[in-house]
Order: C-alpha cells, then sequence, then structure tokens
C-alpha cells in the first residue's frame, strides 16, 4: 500500500480501540505506512518533497492521527487529550519528519477553534487537516521580535475590507504557505498590547510578496512576507480586535505546553539511534564503555524522563479542567537546553569516529549534523530562553518588577 | 494521584506531616519517634498487622518532603524499615511504626555475614547511618543484596560520628564480630528492593529542602534592597529564581511519574536523579542569592545544603547515574547494517 492509498484503520475510525490496542493500532499503521526513505535514521533517508509531505500528513490524517481532539464536524476525531498524547508517543517513536504544517494544525486550527466563526470554522479546519490549505505564522517583524507588543503592521477598515501594510519577518514556511495567520495592530503603535487583531491573510493575495532567508542549516524555510496595501475580507478577520489576541494568548500557553508533544519521544529515539550507530564502529563502542560517557548519556537519560513527566503532568491538569498558564514555559526552556546539550554530545561522539566512516556512523553524522544545526534555534523560536525566564520569574513566581 | 476507598489523598497528609513534625521542636529523637507515631506517620505505608496504614509509597512522599522541617530523627528509614520488617520481624516493625523503638539504615558499604551455631557473625564497616547513636536498631548490607538487622547496642558495635548533616548526623558502624540472631539476617535481595523503595522517599526529602531554599531565596530577593531597589528588580536575580524553579517542578513532576502504577526503575532512578541534581543546585543557588548572609550560621540555607548533599550520597547519586548510562547503552543493539 502507498501512502497515498493509505487508509484510515476501520476500527481507529469506529472509535472502538481504547489505551494500550489503540496504542498498538497507531504503532502498527505508522511502523507499516511510513516509506523507510522519509525516516533520517535510515540509509535510504531522502527528505520527502513538499508534494511528498502533504501526501503523507493527509494520509495519517485519513487514518486518524491527525487532528485528533478537534471536533468531527471540522474534520477533527473527537478523540480525548490522552490518546492524541498516545499518538505523539508513537510518532515520537519513529525518526519521522516534522509537520510541514503544524502552524495550522497546532496554532492556526486551535485559535480558529476557539475564536474563529462557524463559517471560518467550517471553511479553515477540515482545509488543514486534509493539508489543502498549509498556513504560515506573521507574529515577529524586525522591530518586534521577542517584543509583540511593539508590532508596527497596521490593518485599518474600510467597511468590509481591512487594509494592510507592514512587514513580517522569521516566518516560517510562508513560500510553501497558503495562509498567514497574521497579527496585526489596529491603533497606534503605543497602544502595546491593545488594537492588535488577528488575520487568515491568503497569500495569494495581489500587495503580498514572500521573500526566503537561507538560514545556517542550509534551508530556506524562513522568510520575510511584505505586505503593501493588501485587502483583507472582513470574513478572515479572526475574533474582533483585542478580543481575538487575548483569546490567542490563552490558546498559545496551551499551545507552548502541548504542541509537538512527541518531543519527549523523538529525543529518545535519537538518543537510542546515537547509540545503536556508536555500537557499530569498534572505537566508538569503546567510548560508550567509558565511564565519562556513560555519565553525559545518563544525564540525557535523565532529561528525557524530565521532560515526559512535564508533559504528562501538562496533559493531566488540561484533562481535569486545568489551567496551564505560564507553566508551558517551564517545559520549553527544559527541552530546549537539555536538547542542545544532547546534540553537542551526539556530535562529539560522531566526531571521533575512525575513518572510513561505518555505514550506520555515516547515517547517524547525517542526521545528527542536522540536528546540532537546528538545536540552535530552539532556544530562541517560540520564545527564547530568556523570554521564557522572564515568563517564570514574573507570572509563576510573581517576583516584583517595582522598586 | 492514588486516592483512598475513604477519599483520602496523599495532598491531606502533607499539612498532617508539616504540623506534627513542626511540633517535634526541641524533642529528643526518641521523644520525636513517640509523637511522630502516635500520629500516625511512621507506618503510612506499613502493614496493617504492625499497626500501619497500608497506604500506596504516594502517601509516604508528602511525609518524606516534610522532614525539610530539618527534623532530627531517621524518618525516611523509619518508613522504609516499619514496611521491610512488616514479614521478617513482625515484633520490630510494631514497634518502629509505633515509635515505641528506633531504627536507621547504614546505606553505604557492606558487612560479611558467617553462620555460627544459631547465630551468625557480622564483620565489617557500613557508612552513612542517619541518627545511628540515638537508635535502637541498625540495618546493614550483609554481601552483595542482602541485609542483617543488628542492635546497636550490641557488643562490638561502634559509632563514629561523620558526614555534613547537622540536624540528621551520619555515623559510620565499625561491626567488630557482632553475633545477632539468625532470623535478623535478611535474605538476598532484600537490599535492592529497599534501595529501590528509598530512591523516590529520598527524591521527595531533597524536594522538601530545595522548596524551602527556594522559598527563602525568593523572600529575601524581594525583601533586601541594594542600589535603591529590591534584588529581585534585577534580571539575573529574576532569571536565576526562574531556573532555580524550573529545576524544583520538574523533581516534582519526575516524582509523580515515578508514583504511577506502570512506572519502573528508570522513573524512580530519574526522579532520585533529577531531585540530587537540581537539589544541590537549587540550595547552593539560594545561598548564593543570599549574599553574605547566606554563609552565616544563623540563615538555615546551609542546614538543607548539608541535608541535600547527605541525601546524594546516601543514594550514590553519582554512582547510581554512571550505572544508569552503562545500562542503557548495553540494552541498545547495535544498528544494522542492512538497514544503514
Amino acid at each position: 500500500m502507498t501512502v497515498m492509498e493509505a487508509q484510515q484503520h476501520p476500527d481507529v475510525a469506529a472509535g472502538l480501540l481504547t489505551g494500550e490496542a489503540y496504542r498498538l493500532t497507531v504503532r502498527d499503521w505508522l511502523r507499516n505506512e511510513l516509506p523507510a526513505s522519509y525516516r533520517s535514521d535510515s540509509a535510504a533517508f531522502s527528505p520527502p518533497t513538499l508534494e511528498q509531505s502533504i501526501a503523507w500528513e493527509a494520509a495519517m490524517h485519513r487514518a486518524g492521527l491527525s487532528g485528533m481532539t478537534w471536533p468531527t464536524s471540522y474534520g477533527g476525531h473527537g478523540r480525548t487529550l490522552r490518546e492524541h498524547l498516545i499518538v505523539n508517543q508513537e510518532i515520537g517513536s519513529l525518526a519521522m519528519p516534522d509537520s510541514v504544517n503544524s502552524i495550522g494544525k497546532e496554532l492556526a486550527g486551535p485559535i480558529i477553534l476557539a475564536i474563529g466563526t462557524e463559517e471560518q470554522k467550517k471553511r479553515f479546519l477540515p482545509a488543514i487537516l486534509q493539508m489543502r490549505n498549509i498556513w504560515c505564522q506573521g507574529f515577529s517583524e524586525p522591530e518586534a521580535g521577542s517584543d509583540l507588543a511593539g508590532l508596527r503592521t497596521r490593518a485599518v477598515r474600510h467597511g468590509d475590507i481591512w487594509r494592510i501594510n507592514g512587514q513580517k519577518i522569521w516566518t516560517s514556511g510562508a513560500a510553501r504557505s497558503q495562509r498567514c495567520l497574521l497579527l496585526a495592530r489596529t491603533g497606534p503603535v503605543e497602544d502595546r498590547h491593545r488594537g492588535l487583531a488577528l488575520f487568515a491573510v491568503p497569500l495569494d493575495a495581489p500587495g503580498v510578496r514572500v521573500r526566503t532567508i537561507k538560514s545556517i542549516d542550509g534551508k530556506e524555510s524562513f522568510c520575510e512576507v511584505f505586505f503593501d496595501e493588501v485587502e483583507v475580507a472582513q470574513s478572515d478577520a479572526l475574533g474582533a480586535p483585542d478580543e481575538g489576541w487575548a483569546a490567542a494568548i490563552r490558546v498559545l500557553e496551551i499551545e507552548r505546553a502541548t504542541n509537538r508533544m512527541y518531543r519527549a519521544w523523538r529525543f529518545q529515539n535519537e538518543l537510542r539511534h546515537l547509540i545503536s550507530a556508536c555500537k557499530t564502529d569498534a572505537v566508538l563502542a569503546g567510548l560508550l564503555a567509558d565511564s565519562h560517557y556513560a555519565v553525559r548519556l545518563a544525564e540525557t537519560v535523565v532529561d528525557i524522563e524530565v521532560l515526559k513527566a512535564h508533559v504528562e503532568t501538562a496533559v493531566d491538569v488540561l484533562v481535569d479542567g486545568g489551567s496551564i498558564g505560564a507553566r508551558g514555559s517551564l517545559a520549553k526552556l527544559h527541552w530546549s537546553e537539555a536538547h542542545q546539550r544532547f546534540a553537542i554530545l551526539a556530535m562529539e561522539l560522531l566526531s571521533k569516529a575512525p575513518l572510513p566512516l561505518a555505514p550506520s556512523v555515516k547515517v547517524a553524522l547525517r542526521r545528527f549534523e542536522g540536528i546540532y544545526l537546528a538545536s540552535r534555534a530552539e532556544t530562541i523560536y517560540a520564545g527564547t530562553t530568556e523570554i521564557q525566564l522572564g515568563i517564570i520569574a514574573d507570572r509563576i513566581l510573581a517576583l516584583s518588577k517595582g522598586k | 494521584m492514588a486516592m483512598t476507598e475513604d477519599g483520602l489523598s496523599p495532598a491531606d497528609f502533607a499539612a498532617t506531616a508539616a504540623r506534627a513534625i513542626a511540633a517535634c521542636a526541641g524533642l529528643t529523637a526518641r521523644q520525636q519517634a513517640e509523637r511522630l507515631g502516635g500520629d500516625g506517620l511512621l507506618g503510612v505505608t506499613a502493614g496493617e498487622e504492625v499497626g500501619g496504614l497500608d497506604l500506596p509509597a504516594a502517601f509516604a512522599v508528602p511525609v518524606a518532603a516534610a522532614s525539610a522541617g530539618l527534623l532530627g530523627f531517621p524518618l525516611l528509614e523509619t518508613l522504609l524499615l516499619g514496611r521491610l520488617l512488616q514479614a521478617p520481624l513482625p515484633d520490630v516493625s510494631r514497634a518502629i511504626v509505633s515509635g515505641a523503638a528506633c531504627a536507621t539504615i547504614a546505606w553505604t558499604n557492606a558487612a560479611s555475614a558467617k553462620p555460627e551455631g544459631d547465630r551468625v557473625v557480622l564483620s565489617g564497616c557500613a557508612g552513612r547511618a542517619p541518627c545511628a547513636a540515638d537508635v535502637d536498631w541498625l540495618l546493614v548490607r550483609v554481601g552483595d543484596d542482602a541485609a542483617a538487622l543488628v542492635p546497636v547496642t550490641a557488643s562490638g558495635v561502634t559509632l563514629e560520628p561523620t558526614g555534613l548533616d547537622l540536624a540528621m548526623p551520619e555515623h559510620t558502624v565499625r561491626l567488630d564480630h557482632v553475633s545477632i540472631a539468625e532470623r535478623n539476617l535478611l535474605p538476598a535481595g532484600t537490599w535492592p528492593l529497599l534501595q529501590s523503595d528509598a530512591l523516590v522517599l529520598r527524591a521527595a526529602a531533597i524536594m522538601g529542602s530545595a522548596e524551602a531554599c527556594l522559598a527563602m531565596a525568593q523572600e529575601h530577593a524581594s525583601t533586601r534592597r541594594q542600589f535603591g531597589h529590591a534584588l529581585a528588580y534585577n534580571q539575573a536575580i529574576r532569571h536565576a529564581l526562574a531556573r532555580h524553579k524550573l529545576g524544583l517542578e520538574s523533581i516534582r513532576h519526575a516524582i509523580t511519574r515515578s508514583l504511577f502504577g506502570e512506572a519502573s526503575a528508570l522513573e524512580r532512578n530519574a526522579a532520585f536523579l533529577a531531585a540530587a541534581s537540581y537539589g544541590v543546585a537549587i540550595s547552593q543557588g539560594a545561598l548564593q542569592i543570599h549574599g553574605g548572609m547566606g554563609f552565616t550560621w544563623d540563615v538555615p540555607i546551609h542546614r538543607h545544603l548539608r541535608r541535600i548533599l547527605a541525601l546524594q550520597a546516601q543514594g550514590d547519586a553519582s554512582g547510581l547515574l554512571r550505572a544508569l548510562g552503562h545500562r542503557y547503552v548495553a540494552e541498545i543493539e547495535p544498528a544494522s547494517e542492512a538497514a544503514a
């Protein structure tokens, strides 16, 4: 069966499986259907093209493995957050490519679910899950990176039309996206957090220009997006100004704790891959037996278990109807720094491999060079380390800033 | 989280334990045992047949965490021994659970045992036994994985104070041909079981002390003024406190995860190792934030730091970490060259 032909497992579709049976079904489906060439721990690895990624993610959706918790009326599967966790654990356990539409599935979609009109939910949400629409996030600007309250892109209303002018930057995936979740200002810059509004801007609208930025890993995912007198229909405004942004902030807090929930299990997959590859080479296997590296690998294991504990606690809190608040910053801070430490360890170990490289070491080196470079962004995106520390100090410890 | 049929949760024990431990201030170890035993805290996990409450381990966690009140009593060891001895030595277990007898454990090194008639003779040296000078019974490791319960007053037992902990001084125990009853020699497998149960309680005790240190550091940073501002006005201080908060919550979540029904040795090891690592960082960081005040005898941060270092050493955190790394590596198969 090809990826395109992969169909939803009938038992999963009928919602008949729970707990471990459900996990095993998900595991089997992923292992059977994920092409070897998409697995970065395989010698056959060849990064999927955009079209292949779209087909694969659409197949995952048909199999019931994305849009897990979204209502069925909007293309979701109406499952619980615990089942979402199970699917993420299984996704993480495979060296699978990241979604090309994570902004749509994990940011725009939940925001639209929270504040969108019924018409918007029906128009946007199934298209996201079916991979007909890829979304990007237009929040950061040249003068407003972490400090979103300082953003300058303006949206001015003229009847049923909003006219948008400004510039966004670090907009990952804009060149491949159909829609941009745009944050713009309806009043003066001095209003700071007031007057911010969200829009679902079609990127093929006249006046939108996208320019890619090459990043340190050689990829051109980052983009600058320019808006010059871009007209956006009122039907593409998400929530009212102020109201929309406040709701979005609440969604963002949950997302910080729950998005890419598979990270801890992918981290574990990476650690296991590193060790299994090193074991095929006598020199590297000798290093693994060295107590110095045993301790550093064990520290990574503890880091991973702590990350799992943060994620599972967040799920428990949300399932019990509690609020995550700023606590997503704890998991993000821990994960990003722990993963950077691990990437450094992986590069250090693999750099000691004798020549010629053993085939498995070559595969690992290709994967971990990419992981190392990508990890340098992990303490920057989704709120830098410094921003996360500030959030913890301000909102969790409630330390006074005053004199 | 576990809950009894009566709807009792581990959190209910936290306030009770904190009150009982606060009431122990100024009492001798033996008086503390009687009071804590009377409050039912010493037999939280021990069976009902020895006077315990027979509750899951999750209920002992808040009790262990409350020992951050710097109790001068071997609370963790008492909790563990009440349960461990309930089958082989029920009379001793009952006395420990009620507070009528006191007991501790020497956590490092091992003695050797030699049968002699219907007795067993122990020789050797064991280390890191908290409050050994104030107890009736002492459990020592024997060989690789057995253990023996020794009356502290037995002929041939000598104690030497050691270690940093002030409230709960550790002792090195010398055993010079100490004769004990055969039934006091517990079978092979006892020691690893005890160590496994100890991991989470030790993590909880460290968490209690780390939480106390962070609270003191936060209070100090919010009230101490320098250069016209509270210390917490400075980003360096705010960020340091934020990192310590991350460490504290990491310990808390790792402990919670280690108590789930399906939790394995890996989760218990991770809880203790996370506590050992973050606990030291939090207490040392709290000392630093206090500046010169932190180095004084009167500010109690050093007492918690001493307690955390003792707990870290009793659990041999560095050895456990190394062993975890070796074990983890050993369990992974080499990559298949065919797959590569």
